[in-house]
């Protein structure tokens, strides 16, 4: 047996991989306003991610998955997240300096710039736990290969 | 205000460390290097300021005030730093620290080592975050993030059988643990609506239910699992042997006490006060009888410094039996927490909590100390079988040293600091109830043997294995002498120690006045 | 009286248990994990639920717009701790997981009674 699936399967998974994105991307951007945010939106985009290695095999997402850029990326997630955290440390960690004082995401609430630092937030964790999720089931899918 | 790099310093270490190992083969070493020195740094910040002030330190996250606009009660996640808290950062990033320096020599031949960093910084901010909490959930969420750093670093050497046993085990009972105390910290908020631990013990005195006596069960029987207390503490004896060294040290010194009894000092003290409910009941108003809460973790204090130290003798392998050690002096520390329950307010109580504080951070230097010697002769050596490992003394004398300083501080000779924090314990336990102070004379006895039998292996006559050995290398050395160092100093200003630092910290944990709940009262002004 | 999905929930917790205790393959006892979570999780979100004046409570997103129809809102809180501890449970499952799968690397076998090769 290959590790990919067979026509039907790649072909909807052809269709269906945006779409996926898409919403999950619409969840991370709206996770201020909406039910959701970084990780629900995150999780959908690296089910797309595991779409994508189930139907098209290990072999191809080793061409297109690497390791070291998504760790690296997983930790700028992590970064991004602290920074905007640590933005209003001069009144206290976690303070949202932006929602109060500006200079962005200091709109009406309810509308799409609103919110401070958490839009960014949810950007950066999105970033993180899609990177992680894919990582974690890409080394899970490596380890079918334990008799030599 | 410093307190809060005492978090962002290791998260920012550990989220930098995939992009940072990208540019270098050693960066990442060094870089793991310089955030613990710099945590370490923060950490005797706060700990100096805490101790010079006297006075708890409440930081709100994300505002200036915890109450909310237009209520009268906290909203807000805070942080709440007393002595005890500063304390125990400045033990935890000390011995962070030393693991991380011993490990650049340690773990020199292991690949992945930027997961092993990221996962070790994660771990000392799991603990840090636990201990200078004031949030019951937020303490569960850095609960679970040291211990899910702490069950990926046994099974760190994942081409061993050992590691992932050990793993497995120690996932499956600590993610029910916690479980435990999450369903615990579900029903006080059910119960009473808010999270925060001084309101909440506030709250609790108002209206003590049948819920917050489940809620208490459910605590300390989670956080008894967690820090191995006797009849569930076989994943301790697995998990702490079959860990790297360096991770041996942080688990046994750290982990068990941060997360266990640290905990549990937390939960007794601060949330369920015993003299708040003693005074309550002199009022006959409804009240948790918290003598019950006591007994309870002194009966399994006399049960687990026994059977731990009484197992540790009959162990051959030289980690297991430092591990069926730290079982039984986390009994020594629930003794000092539970005669500091049953003897709240008076003399002997305040000894006994002195005591255990004191025996937390002795403990933490004098078993880091003793799994860095064991990890040396494992990496020299190749086996930790005491009857394979006789006459090390002739090979590795400076090794040899630092054991012999670690076993005479565990078992409590009098110029080293194990001396007198065992001794207050005795003490304090004599002044309440002399068969307890029995109880505790015996343990150290088996604790006698069971060092005293490794001693002989190091001295005795060399064996076919040892030939080869040579001292371990300098960053591995390092770390053991300054523990020595600290060990002796210790050592030798107990009493000082005691009075200038322990009783001040056990008067602050205990409350007499109100001490916590105050620190957030003041924020609602007038009460 | 009790409310149905309080005793729901220590149903689940209890089935949790059970098979925590009594089923010896890995991926069961991982199971049992998480259903003693999902049984914690629906207490706490229970928790949050409340009807005023029999009107269904609305999802808790303020924008204005709910106080103003003058319906209820459920409480956000326990939303908040459940969604951070169903993370912390995606994080302990994937970690079992794959220790389960190094498990069976070394040992042939899923049963967790054989895993007893640590003794002394």
């Amino acid at each position: 047996m290959g590790s990919d699936m067979g026509l039907i399967v790649k072909t909807m998974a052809r269709a269906t991989i945006p779409l996926i994105g898409i919403f999950g991307a619409y969840v991370v951007a709206h996770g201020h306003l909406t039910p959701g945010g970084g990780f629900q939106g995150g999780a959908t985009i690296a089910g797309a991610g595991i779409l994508f290695l189930i139907a098209f095999g290990l072999n191809e997402a080793k061409t297109r998955i690497n390791k070291n850029l998504y760790s690296a990326l997983e930790g700028v997630g992590g970064l991004v997240f602290l920074i905007a955290g640590m933005l209003g440390l001069g009144v206290a960690f976690f303070y949202n300096t932006l929602w109060h004082n500006g200079p962005i995401f200091n709109g009406e609430p309810g509308t799409l710039l609103s919110a401070g630092y958490l839009p960014i937030m949810n950007l950066a964790v999105g970033l993180k736990v899609y990177t992680g999720l894919v990582s974690a089931v890409f080394a899970m899918a490596l380890f079918r290969r334990w008799r030599k | 205000m410093t307190l809060p790099f005492l978090i962002i310093i290791p998260l920012f270490g550990a989220f930098s460390m995939p992009i940072i190992s990208l540019f270098g083969k050693k960066l990442k070493e060094y870089w793991a290097l310089i955030i613990s020195g710099a945590t370490l740094g923060v950490a005797a910040k706060i700990f100096y300021t805490v101790w010079k002030t006297n006075e708890i330190i409440l930081y709100t996250l994300g505002s200036e005030s915890p109450i909310g606009k237009g209520v009268k009660f906290p909203i807000r996640i805070v942080w709440e730093v007393d002595l005890l808290g500063a304390l125990l950062a400045l033990t935890i990033t000390f011995v962070g620290f030393l693991a991380v320096l011993y490990s650049l020599g340690y773990m020199k031949h292991d690949t992945g080592l930027e997961k092993y960093y990221t996962l070790i910084l994660i771990l000392e901010l799991g603990m840090l975050g636990i201990v200078i909490t004031g949030d019951i959930f937020n303490f569960y969420v850095f609960l679970e993030i040291m211990s899910i750093a702490s069950y990926a670093l046994v099974a760190f050497r994942n081409d061993t059988w050992e590691g992932i046993e050990a793993g497995i085990k120690y996932m499956f009972v600590g993610s029910v643990a916690s479980s435990f105390i999450l369903l615990g910290i579900a029903l006080l908020y059910g119960q009473y609506g808010t999270l925060t631990m001084s309101y909440l013990s506030l709250k609790i005195a108002e209206n003590p239910t049948i819920v917050a006596k489940v809620a208490l069960a459910f605590f300390i029987g989670g956080l008894l699992f967690k820090s191995g207390a006797v009849p569930v503490h076989m994943w301790l004896a697995d998990a702490h042997p079959a860990a790297p060294s360096s991770i041996s040290a942080m688990l046994s010194g750290l982990v068990i006490k941060a997360g266990g009894v640290y905990a549990v000092a937390r939960i007794v003290f601060s949330i369920f006060n015993p003299g708040l409910h003693a005074y309550l009941k002199a009022f006959n108003m409804p009240s948790i009888n918290m003598e019950a809460v006591g007994w309870v973790i002194v009966f399994f204090a006399c049960l687990t410094l026994l059977i731990g130290n009484a197992m540790a003798v009959v162990q051959t392998d030289m980690k297991r039996l430092f591990a069926f050690s730290s079982v039984g002096q986390i009994g020594y520390i629930l003794l000092g927490i539970g005669i500091g329950t049953l003897a709240y307010g008076s003399r002997a109580g305040e000894l006994a909590l002195a005591g255990a504080i004191y025996h937390i951070v002795n403990h933490a230097l004098i078993k880091a100390l003793l799994f860095f010697v064991a990890g040396a002769v494992i990496h020299e050596v190749g086996t930790k079988n005491l009857n394979e490992l006789s006459g090390l003394a002739r090979k590795m004398p400076m090794t040899t040293l630092a054991f012999i300083i670690g076993a005479a501080a565990i078992i409590g000779l009098p110029p080293l600091n194990g001396f007198a924090s065992k001794w207050i314990i005795y003490e304090s336990s004599a002044m309440y109830n002399p068969i307890l102070a029995a109880i505790a004379v015996v343990g150290t006895v088996f604790s006698l043997a069971a060092y005293t039998r490794v001693l002989f292996t190091f001295l005795g006559r060399e064996s076919e294995k040892v030939k080869s050995a040579k001292e371990p290398e300098m960053s591995m050395l390092i770390p053991m002498l300054i523990l020595v160092v600290a060990i002796v100093v210790m050592g030798l200003l107990p009493w000082q120690i005691n009075d200038k630092i322990m009783l001040p910290t056990a008067r602050m944990l205990e409350q007499l006045n109100g001490e916590y709940m105050v620190a957030l009262l003041k924020f609602l002004g007038g009460a | 009286m009790i409310p149905l999905q309080f005793v729901t929930a220590f149903l689940m917790i209890f089935m949790g248990i059970y098979a925590f205790l009594y089923k010896r393959n890995l991926i069961k006892l991982i199971l049992a994990l998480n259903l003693i979570d999902a049984g914690i999780h629906l207490l706490l979100i229970s928790l949050g639920y409340r009807l005023e004046n029999g009107v269904l409570p609305t999802a808790p997103i303020y924008t204005g717009y709910e106080t103003l129809k003058g319906t209820p809102m459920v409480g956000p809180i326990p939303q908040a701790l459940v969604l951070t501890s169903i993370v912390i449970g995606v994080c302990v499952l994937s970690l079992a997981m794959a220790l389960t799968i190094n498990a069976y690397r070394h040992y042939g076998t899923l049963d967790v009674n054989k895993l007893r090769r640590l003794r002394g």
